[in-house]
């Protein structure tokens, strides 16, 4: 059976004033499956990542060229931004919720839509907590600051405040970069499930956790997609040199 | 020799800290020390100027429920300023008992009659003038006249026979001023009327900056502009607003004229402690609401606002000391009057002004230290209920 695709980049540019930080980058990212972006520091793939939901909207100085398709249309054409990032949702490399509620925090994005009706946000609040595999650790504090969960617990609030808003791809930016190992697994236990709903984006600076939880991966040198495809054919088989030096630790 | 230079530079340390410290227990002592013999609680309700009216009072005939000894011990007098002449004298038909005092204030020295006690059941505080306003008599009030008769130079071992009506009686009252009550007033109506000017402008002045202006000129100029006006006393800002305000757009000298000044004086003030609130409030929290699909105007009021809120309170607290300390732009142009203004339009003196007023045109120290006093307590005051509010915002925040 063939994959649908949701996004196709197409010759992607992308400049920071002068500096060219994405070349002619050319992915598909596979519907329901977990696309995993790898590479050095400064290598672009934060940035690319930033194009599917159009953070880097919020820089300035950015220029775009190129396409990006989400569901065959273009999310650089006559569309709506505020539209398309609650389709794409995000989580970043800090945990960072607002300095709420647990409860307001997840119920932020929904009343930004103008869902006022209690009953509703409290199951939205209740099934993302859920989805997120945080709910026996926060039901009873639902009304507590936020700010007052441990690192791993925040980190899953923003995945479960992303996931109220019912995305159909999830962005993750090194999301787990910033937390120990034991809320790095259960936050890679997390993607796992939550890959048969959503589409998941991945960037991560560990080459394990690509190995483990991806099924899609690419490899970033200096702006370039230098090699794209099975998580599974990039780690035990890839065919380019610098593919091979990186995930081998020769360098970056 | 090294030793001896350190000891040397110490002592030069500490010399300077003790100055320091020194200066302001001295000003503060000065301060006190010269007004606190006039603070009490008439200063604080009594308006700077005296006022005299003929009010009528219903006539009661109520019975004295104390003894005239307890009378006496319980008489109302401003010790500080009165010295008794005589026992309290009471009268059924009017329900209250005057005493004879010598009131001594700022040197001179006059006998008065003063009310020192209302019975219960009294009509007195109820009084009207002849206009039908309700003035009522108070304790400490001056009566001089009782249906035409002085009081001056009578004896008034039966007060009830000077009361000549039988069913109301026209009494000649003056309330005390010199106090402060309407400069205190006029201050409270100069902090919110300017801050309803200035803070909404400032904190959205300062919003456009942060969140929407493109760094580039226009900012720079605007960033130069705000601080150069924080930089211009205050006495040239008076000058602006009396050549504006008062004169080309003929608001007089008044509460709006004080105001609307005050305001431009406090914009550099608030915009940049707002800036600074607004700046330190962290870059994930706008790209996490951005991420959740939120437009700029629900990130700015649901997330950025209520995380700047305590910054933006300091910017309030700071502004609300520098209008009760203002007093050379409000001398030009809210003026002197010492009355609690009736309308916008009406002048005012706040309490700064009234102290200058006082201390240069009267050369009564005293008072303006009295109203130093004031300015001082009123100071600490704002600041901790500001605090509270803000610990209140962080609370809900949290």
């Amino acid at each position: 059976m063939a994959d649908k695709i949701k996004f196709i980049i197409k010759d992607l540019d992308l400049y920071y004033d002068t500096f060219q930080a994405l070349k002619k980058v050319n992915i598909e990212i596979k519907e329901n499956k977990v696309t995993a972006f790898i590479g050095p520091s400064g290598c672009g793939k934060s940035t690319l990542l930033r194009c599917l939901n159009r953070m880097n909207d919020l820089i300035d100085n950015v220029k775009i060229e190129g396409a990006v398709t989400l569901d065959e249309i273009d999310i650089y054409g006559d569309i709506d931004v505020i539209n398309l990032r609650t389709k794409v949702g995000m989580v970043f490399q800090k945990p960072n919720p607002f300095p709420m509620t647990v409860y307001d925090n997840i119920a932020y994005g929904p009343r930004c839509q103008g869902i006022k009706d209690k009953k509703k946000l409290d199951e939205i609040v209740e099934r993302s907590i859920v989805q997120s595999a945080l709910w026996d650790e926060v039901k009873d504090r639902l009304n507590k600051s936020a700010l007052g969960l441990s690192g791993g617990q925040q980190q899953r609030l923003c995945i479960a405040r992303a996931i109220a808003m019912e995305p159909e791809v999830i962005l993750m930016d090194e999301p787990t970069s910033a937390l120990d190992p034991i809320a790095t697994a259960k936050i890679e236990e997390l993607m796992e499930t939550l890959k048969k709903k959503y589409t998941i984006v991945i960037v991560t600076h560990s080459m394990q956790q690509a190995a483990r939880i991806s099924d899609d991966t690419a490899f970033f040198l200096s702006g370039e997609v230098i090699e794209s495809g099975k998580t599974i054919g990039i780690f035990t088989n890839p065919r380019d040199k610098r593919t091979e030096d990186y995930i081998t630790g020769r360098f970056g | 020799m090294r030793k001896l230079k350190d000891n040397l530079l110490k002592s030069l340390i500490y010399l300077s800290a003790f100055i320091t410290v020194g200066i302001l227990v001295w000003i503060l002592g000065y301060v006190f020390s010269n007004g606190i013999g006039l603070i009490n609680w008439n200063f604080i309700s009594n308006e700077y100027n005296e006022k005299t009216s003929y009010v009528e009072v219903k006539i009661t005939n109520t019975p004295l429920s104390i003894n005239q000894e307890s009378l006496n011990e319980k008489a109302f007098y401003n010790q500080k300023v009165d010295k008794p002449l005589s026992d309290a004298i009471y009268s059924e038909k009017l329900g209250i008992a005057v005493m004879e005092v010598e009131h001594s204030l700022r040197g001179k020295k006059e006998n008065q009659f003063i009310v020192a006690y209302i019975e219960n059941g009294s009509e007195a505080g109820e009084a009207l003038d002849k206009s039908g306003k309700k003035i009522g008599i108070n304790l400490g009030d001056v009566i001089t006249k009782i249906d035409g008769e002085a009081l001056e130079g009578k004896d008034l071992k039966d007060l009830n026979a000077i009361v000549s009506g039988s069913n109301e009686s026209l009494v000649k009252i003056t309330k005390p001023g010199y106090g402060v009550l309407t400069n205190i007033v006029t201050t409270l109506y100069m902090i919110i009327l300017s801050l309803s000017i200035a803070a909404p402008i400032g904190i959205l002045a300062a919003i456009y900056l942060v969140e929407y202006a493109k760094p580039g000129k226009l900012v720079n100029v605007i960033r130069f502009a705000t601080e150069s006006l924080s930089g211009i006393p205050s006495i040239i800002f008076g000058l602006f607003g009396m050549a504006f305000f008062v004169v080309f757009l003929k608001f007089n000298l008044s509460l709006l004229s004080g105001a609307l000044t005050i305001s431009i004086i406090l914009l550099p003030v608030i915009i940049r402690s707002t800036e600074e609130a607004l700046k330190s409030v962290p870059d994930a929290y706008r790209e996490a609401s951005y991420g959740l699909g939120a437009t700029k105007l629900q990130t700015i009021s649901k997330i950025i606002i209520p995380s700047a809120i305590p910054g933006i309170l300091v910017a309030v607290i700071l502004s609300i000391g520098r209008i009760v300390g203002e007093s050379a732009a409000l001398l030009l142009t809210a003026g002197t009057v010492a009355k609690i203004p009736e309308s916008l339009f009406a002048s005012g003196s706040t309490l700064t002004v009234q102290a200058y007023y006082v201390a240069k045109e009267e050369a009564n120290i005293q008072m303006a230290c009295a109203i130093g006093i004031v300015v001082i307590v009123l100071i600490i005051v704002l600041n901790i209920l500001a605090k509270l509010i803000s610990k209140i915002f962080n609370k809900a925040n949290y």
